[in-house]
């Protein structure tokens, strides 16, 4: 019963949260209002029980990839023309289609569903378990995304690079 | 229901690329497309039992970082020569 | 020989292919040679045939040489026949023909192309000869085509002058013109019988019952291409300006042989005609009507070679007379000795220009009898042989025709007569004001050109002497009796029988009433003749200005389809529509391009935008898996 509650108000606040960042002005603002959206989800995933994906989660996504977002924001001088007129010019092409588009997925998924499921929580995801099964199944995935992270590591090297000749 | 909250934020990243005008801004939208759908797959994975919505979400996770890692530095970069984070300037591959 | 007939047709095309390829690089002699050679072989070869054939009792003789196509069960064949019709017409287009090309050696002697104009002889002597001797239409038509095409070549044999070119041009469209009756004649033909041999088509249509298509439609239908080839109204009008040829080739194509194809063909399908009332009443009508108008228009004419033309016309109107009512025979014994009588003219007047350097017209000379005696005998003979004077050739083949015309009773009538006496008087009278004009009275020559005069060369004179000899004894050569069995005489009312001999005695008066008139307006020194010119002006011009026949079809015929082809065909098909399509196809293609360019704008929320818009899509179409 509490899991229901506390499921909805996580699930809540990642939507609050996420409207929210379409419309603040000053993107620290926004990063954190990003960072919020992505705790809501880690505990989203840990009521469900996938405490290994939640754990990945603040880890990942919010230790590494926010963190590094806040440095970019702060390295740079945000208040440029993009901060006085936050919006493009196709903001209302963009809301029409985006309403478009939610209203067929909502439909689809309503005709599909019927009823919702909620969660149960299972304990299929203990990270014992899960470890196991991602070496012992899914282990090409896994060196594909070594490669795939040493693909990015060179990036960088080439990006420093580009970086040192533009300032001569 | 998750599947329509992963949905909405899904739908909310894509908006906010098309109407944010802010560089930075439109990448953390991307982040948040990426969040929305690591939702889905949790709830898909979770509802059926197989570990294959997990270990997807991982490679998400590996994924998303690395684009990260690249796409700020580029952004820098992109930030020095044009003098501001305003996407319009960034119009040179048009034609 | 069983090839001989083949042998006829191909000696003057090995000529052609001789002196086309290499007569320039082999010299005068031998282009001479040649040239007047294999059609004096080809002479040689058709009286051969004549020996057997009279041997032979008349039957006809049939050669086929080559099968041209074989298409859905018929098979079309080049086949030649040989009866006395054939005979007598090959004979004078082979033995005409020799002599004017041993005449034109002396005539083209200076002239650059030498070997061109006796190859291009010689290849009209092939179609002609193609021509007469076929059996099928479809080789006469190649025949009738091509004497088309080697008549353009040689009058506009000194192209290099636009008005010599465009009077060969003039020739041939007139030509093209008749040739469309022509053919739908032979589809008709062909459609309702299957054949196109003219011995199975005369015989289909004289047996009964006939076949089912009309002869009026067919006799009409040829006669058009009839007209064409033989400068009837209202075709008439490329025959006074194909005088821009070399002389010879006027004497050759146009009086002797290639004019009176039309004439032939109507003789040699005479079954039809004979089967056709309203289409012989048509021809006879026409050849009156030509016959009288061009009459008229030579009483005037100023240009010795244009005399002999408009005369030409109105000789082979009294041919098409004759067809008209049924006297096929006579016609071609008119054929005949025209051919004689009217190449002794045109070689003659071609003397006389020789003679003066090339002064044409008649008001320029005079006093020339004593000076070129030969020219001047030859040319009295067959201008007198013309007017119809006895014993000469041209009053038997005139009496016949001038008697068949009012009592035969396939269409003799009084009026029919009475116009055919009209231009025999005009014949008469305007033949010897050519005489008078050019060989009698006070020279009006100018100095320079009166030093000049001299006689032609013996190549020249000798063609004429023969030729006037023919035209004086050709007539005792009954041609009619010898056709007869071939082409039967048409019955002559019994009621005017009696007035047969009254009718002989008047065309001798009227030839020398003619030739009084001639002699008392134009003799002495001419000063009557401008009398009666001043007193008539406006009918002088309507003669001089050829009824303005030229005109009337430039302004109704060529002007509008001049402005339709450039108007309607060049710039509104052709420009607007064809061309402008195509170029609008590619404008549209390049405006399309340039408007779907402007979605590449480098704005990456377009982009954005339109990757959402594609996801809405795709998700919209599968909508009913959902």
């Amino acid at each position: 019963m509490i899991e229901t509650v506390l499921l909805w108000l996580f699930a809540g606040t990642a939507l609050a949260a996420a409207c929210l960042m379409l419309v603040l002005r000053h993107p620290m603002r926004v990063a954190l209002a990003l960072t919020a959206t992505m705790l809501s989800l880690a505990g989203v995933y840990a009521l469900l029980g996938v405490h290994v994906i939640a754990v990945f989660q603040v880890l990942i996504y919010v230790g590494a990839v926010m963190v590094f977002m806040v440095y970019a924001i702060m390295l740079l001088d945000v208040r440029d023309r993009s901060f006085t007129r936050r919006f493009s010019r196709l903001l209302v092409p963009g809301i029409a289609v985006a309403l478009l588009f939610l209203a067929i997925l909502g439909g689809g998924l309503w005709r599909a569903l019927g009823g919702h499921a909620t969660a149960s929580a299972g304990t299929l995801f203990t990270l014992q378990e899960f470890s196991v099964e991602f070496l012992n199944d899914y282990w090409l995935h896994f060196e594909l995304v070594s490669v795939l992270l040493v693909a990015a590591v060179v990036a960088a090297l080439a990006v420093l690079e580009v970086g040192r000749r533009a300032r001569g | 229901m998750l599947i329509a909250v992963s949905a909405a934020l899904f739908a909310l990243g894509l908006l906010g690329v098309i109407v944010r005008r802010n560089v930075l801004v439109m990448l953390m939208c991307m982040e948040l497309m990426l969040n929305g759908v690591n939702l889905s797959l949790v709830t898909f994975a979770q509802q059926s039992g197989s570990a294959a919505g997990a270990v997807l979400v991982l490679l998400v996770f590996v994924v998303a970082t690395a684009e990260i890692a690249i796409a700020i530095p580029i952004v820098l970069l992109l930030a020095q020569r044009k003098n501001g984070l305003d996407l319009d300037a960034y119009d040179d591959l048009r034609g | 020989m069983s090839h001989v007939l083949a042998l006829i047709v191909l000696l003057p095309l090995a000529g052609f292919l001789v002196n086309g390829l290499a007569g320039k690089r082999l010299g005068n002699t031998f282009v001479s040679a040649v040239g007047c050679g294999l059609p004096v072989a080809a002479f040689v070869a058709a009286v051969q045939c004549l020996i057997e054939l009279t041997a032979a009792g008349g039957t006809p003789r049939i050669e086929v040489a080559y099968t041209w196509a074989d298409i859905g069960g018929s098979s079309f064949e080049i086949a030649f026949y040989f009866d006395r019709l054939t005979a007598v017409m090959a004979l004078i287009v082979t033995g005409v023909g020799s002599l004017i090309h041993v005449y034109s050696i002396g005539y083209m002697k200076d002239d650059a192309s030498y070997a061109r104009y006796f190859a291009y002889l010689n290849l009209f002597l092939f179609f002609m000869l193609l021509l007469v001797l076929g059996r099928s239409l479809l080789v006469l038509f190649v025949g009738w085509e091509g004497v088309g095409l080697a008549s353009y070549l040689l009058i506009g044999f000194w192209f290099e002058d636009p008005e010599k070119a465009r009077a060969g041009k003039k020739a041939f469209i007139t030509n093209r013109i008749g040739d469309a009756g022509f053919l739908l004649g032979m589809f008709v033909l062909y459609q309702a019988l299957g054949t196109l041999d003219m011995d199975r088509i005369n015989l289909a249509f004289l047996a009964t019952p006939g076949p089912a298509v009309s002869a009026s439609l067919v006799g009409i239908l040829l006669f058009i291409g009839a007209t064409g080839k033989s400068a009837q109204i209202p075709l008439h009008v490329w025959l006074p300006d194909a005088m821009a040829g070399p002389t010879p080739v006027s004497a050759l194509i146009h009086a002797a042989t290639m004019v009176t194809a039309g004439v032939y063909l109507v003789a040699r399908l005479s079954g039809i005609y004979l089967n056709a009332p309203e289409a012989s009443a048509l021809v006879a009508g026409i050849g009156a009507a030509t016959a009288f108008f061009a009459a008229t228009i030579a009483v005037v004419q100023t240009d010795i070679k244009k005399v002999l033309a408009y005369s030409t016309i109105s000789q082979l109107g009294f041919m098409f007379v004759a067809l008209g009512v049924g006297a096929y025979g006579v016609a071609i014994f008119h054929l005949y000795t025209h051919a004689f009588f009217k190449a002794c003219l045109f070689l003659g007047a071609g003397s006389v220009i020789h003679a003066l350097g090339g002064e044409q017209d008649i008001r320029k000379m005079g006093g020339l009898a004593r000076r070129i005696p030969f020219t001047f005998a030859t040319f009295a003979v067959a201008t007198a042989a013309i007017a119809g004077i006895p014993p000469l050739a041209g009053f038997f083949s005139k009496d016949e025709i001038l008697w068949f015309a009012f009592a035969s009773e396939r269409g003799g009538s009084t009026v029919l007569y009475v116009t055919m006496v009209a231009t025999a008087l005009l014949t008469s009278f305007y033949m010897f004001r050519l005489l008078w004009r050019t060989f009698f009275g006070r020279s009006r020559m100018t100095a320079e050109v009166e030093h000049h005069v001299h006689e032609s060369p013996t190549s020249m004179t000798g063609v004429l002497i023969v030729l006037a000899l023919l035209s004086a004894v050709g007539g005792f050569l009954s041609i009619p009796h010898y056709l007869e069995r071939l082409l039967p005489m048409p019955d002559a009312a019994a009621s005017l029988h009696h007035l047969e001999t009254p009718l002989l005695v008047l065309s001798i008066v009227i030839a020398f009433a003619g030739l009084a008139l001639a002699a008392f307006v134009y003799g002495g020194d001419g000063a009557r003749a401008e009398r009666l010119q001043r007193r008539l002006p406006g009918l002088h011009r309507v003669l001089s200005g050829k009824y303005f026949v030229d005109e009337a079809y430039e302004t109704f015929i060529g002007r509008p389809l001049y402005w339709i082809s450039d108007r309607v065909f060049l710039r509104l098909s052709d420009r607007s529509i064809i061309d402008g399509s195509l170029h609008g196809l590619a404008a549209l293609g390049r405006r399309t391009a340039g408007g779907l360019s402007r979605i590449q704008n480098g704005q990456l929320h377009l982009y954005a935008l339109l990757v959402l818009v594609g996801i809405v899509f795709s998700l919209a179409w599968s909508w009913r898996h959902v």
